[in-house]
């Protein structure tokens, strides 16, 4: 039996060859970058340095660059969680038409967020929908600038990061059992009381799922901050196109890539520690 | 439990679910407005746009790129993912978890910190950008949702009939091809929908590595980087009626997977 189980193994190569090809070596690759001081392979002189970090971490634009990434990434996941709990909630307890609306929930998070991004365009640009109605209302005298700041970039990616939000939540709450709520009423805790100490604690895993799956892409978002935000509301990923695609300099573009890996990576790391990772991807529905 | 019908709740659902359309609505009115400016009132119905989008070749290209991508990558991912998925649960490989866990990194990283360092480790060794290093990342991409989606089916059901059909005189050739991969593929159908999805939608990483050629995404980057024209809410218009086809087919197929997980729990 054990011939068929090498058999079987054999199955594994193609695949793994695959990842360890086209994604386990390029990052790699960043992190030789990352150390280095010059082109490889450029024929002249290659050198270890600490430099590419100490530039991100010595400049004060960078740092501040960093720090609003960050700050953009809390506030979104706060504000996802925010907005998709009581859908979450909703949808897991209060009604019985929880799957034809979790699908339909799903089918605007499947349309390109590209596109997504340019409605948020639309509606807020300076003679977009939101400024003409507030304008005829006459609300304000001039349009309101929410276009190219820091606030229409958090907006947009609160806008195509709720969704994956929902899903943990919901697949968490619908899994706690009514009657321990029913228990709690019973012996005498307030609803709210009852809320907190057991939905929300219970809930505790998917929120922690969520945030995962929320804070690490909006971290290494660049195509809405482009789109949506202004030279004063850039993220990481931004400057780290610009120094491939304009500036040319790979060994400090591939130090920021790798600063953002490895948060994104302890992220992942202390999650599974404490939840296993199996929690993230059953509570995906894919 | 609570008799009380939960009215806040069910308006803040209804609400929610009018911000998560309305902007796609939006897309879709402006599409076939006449006036090129973003404003209502609205000034007309016409088909302008359209006509104007299927006279730019470069929107064509796009989406011919686009659909060529996505079919191939969705093929390679979905043959090598379920081979992965089949291999990790039913071999004498040890350290499971850890290398299931190092396979799903695809999914959780940011797609930035992948394109990038596929941009750099194909221009260090002088790979050409361009479609064919495009498809290659996204393998390695979808692969892991391949995995992801497979995985729960072949937990569903033991290597046993594999074992079963060897005693009997089958070769392992023939229990994989006349055992196991009838029963997978379902599952390799939403696998390969899925990925299809996720490469046709795909951005950052194609936008790194497409070099001079170009992918809806990429085109719709580029026209909203420098100016929009009601052609953008066209090919959105497109791309969108497209993708909710895909979405519905991917359900019903998945619907159907576990109807037939339903019917086997019923027999046994």
């Amino acid at each position: 039996m054990s011939q068929l189980l090498k058999n079987n193994k054999k199955l594994i190569y193609p695949g793994f060859l695959w990842f360890l090809f086209f994604f386990i070596f390029p990052l790699t690759v960043i992190l030789v970058y990352a150390f280095i001081d010059n082109f490889l392979r450029s024929g002249t002189d290659v050198n270890f340095t600490f430099d590419n970090f100490l530039i991100i971490f010595q400049r004060k634009h960078y740092l501040l660059l960093l720090g609003r990434s960050i700050r953009i990434s809390l506030i979104t996941t706060f504000f996802s969680i925010a907005f998709a709990y009581p859908i979450a909630y909703f949808l897991a307890k209060k009604t019985k038409y929880d799957k034809i609306l979790i699908v339909a929930l799903m089918i605007p998070f499947w349309v390109n967020y590209l596109i997504r991004t340019f409605a948020w365009k639309l509606i807020i640009s300076e003679n977009g929908i939101i400024n003409k109605i507030l304008t005829s209302l006459n609300i304000i005298d001039e349009p309101l600038r929410i276009l190219y700041t820091e606030f229409a970039v958090i907006l947009g990616l609160i806008y195509t990061h709720t969704p994956m939000m929902i899903l943990p939540l919901y697949a968490t709450i619908s899994r706690i059992d009514n009657s321990l709520l029913e228990a709690a009423l019973d012996l005498g805790a307030s609803k709210s009381r009852a809320f907190f100490d057991i939905i929300l604690r219970l809930s505790l895993t998917g929120i922690f799922a969520g945030t995962v799956l929320v804070f690490i892409p909006v971290l290494g978002s660049f195509a809405i901050p482009a789109i949506l935000g202004g030279t004063d509301s850039m993220m990481i990923g931004n400057i780290i196109e610009s120094q491939f695609i304009e500036v040319g300099n790979w060994n400090f573009g591939s130090a920021f890539t790798l600063t953002l890996a490895l948060i994104s990576l302890a992220m992942i790391f202390i999650y599974s520690k404490f939840f296993g990772l199996q929690s993230i991807y059953k509570n995906q529905e894919i | 439990m609570e008799k009380r019908k939960p009215v806040f709740l069910q308006i803040y659902t209804l609400l929610f679910f009018i911000y998560i359309f309305l902007p796609i609505i939006i897309i879709f009115i402006f599409a076939w407005n006449n006036n090129e400016g973003y404003n209502f009132p609205l000034s007309g119905f016409t088909w302008k746009w359209f006509t104007e989008l299927f006279n730019d070749s470069i929107a064509k290209k796009a989406m011919l790129n686009s659909i060529l991508i996505a079919f191939i990558s969705a093929t390679i991912s979905t043959i090598l993912g379920t081979a992965l998925a089949f291999g990790i649960l039913n071999s004498s490989l040890k350290n499971k978890g850890l290398f299931l866990g190092l396979l799903i990194l695809p999914v959780l990283m940011p797609s930035l910190t992948i394109g990038i360092a596929v941009l750099v480790f194909f221009r260090t060794l002088s790979i050409p950008l361009g479609i064919p290093s495009v498809i290659l990342s996204h393998v390695s991409i979808s692969m892991s949702y391949v995995v992801l989606i497979l995985l729960g089916r072949i937990e569903g059901f033991s290597g046993n009939i594999q074992e079963a059909a060897v005693d009997l005189g089958a070769s392992w050739f023939s229990s994989i091809k006349d055992i196991i991969l009838p029963v997978l593929m379902p599952a390799m159908l939403a696998g390969w929908v899925f990925s299809f999805m996720i490469s046709w939608n795909e951005f950052i990483v194609t936008y790194f590595l497409i070099g001079n050629n170009v992918t809806i995404p990429v085109y719709i980057f580029s026209q909203l980087r420098f100016g929009i024209s009601p052609k953008v809410n066209v090919i959105s218009v497109l791309v969108t009626s497209f993708t909710v086809i895909m979405v519905i087919l991917y359900i019903l197929i998945k619907a159907s997977l576990s109807r037939i997980k339903n019917a086997k729990l019923l027999k046994s």
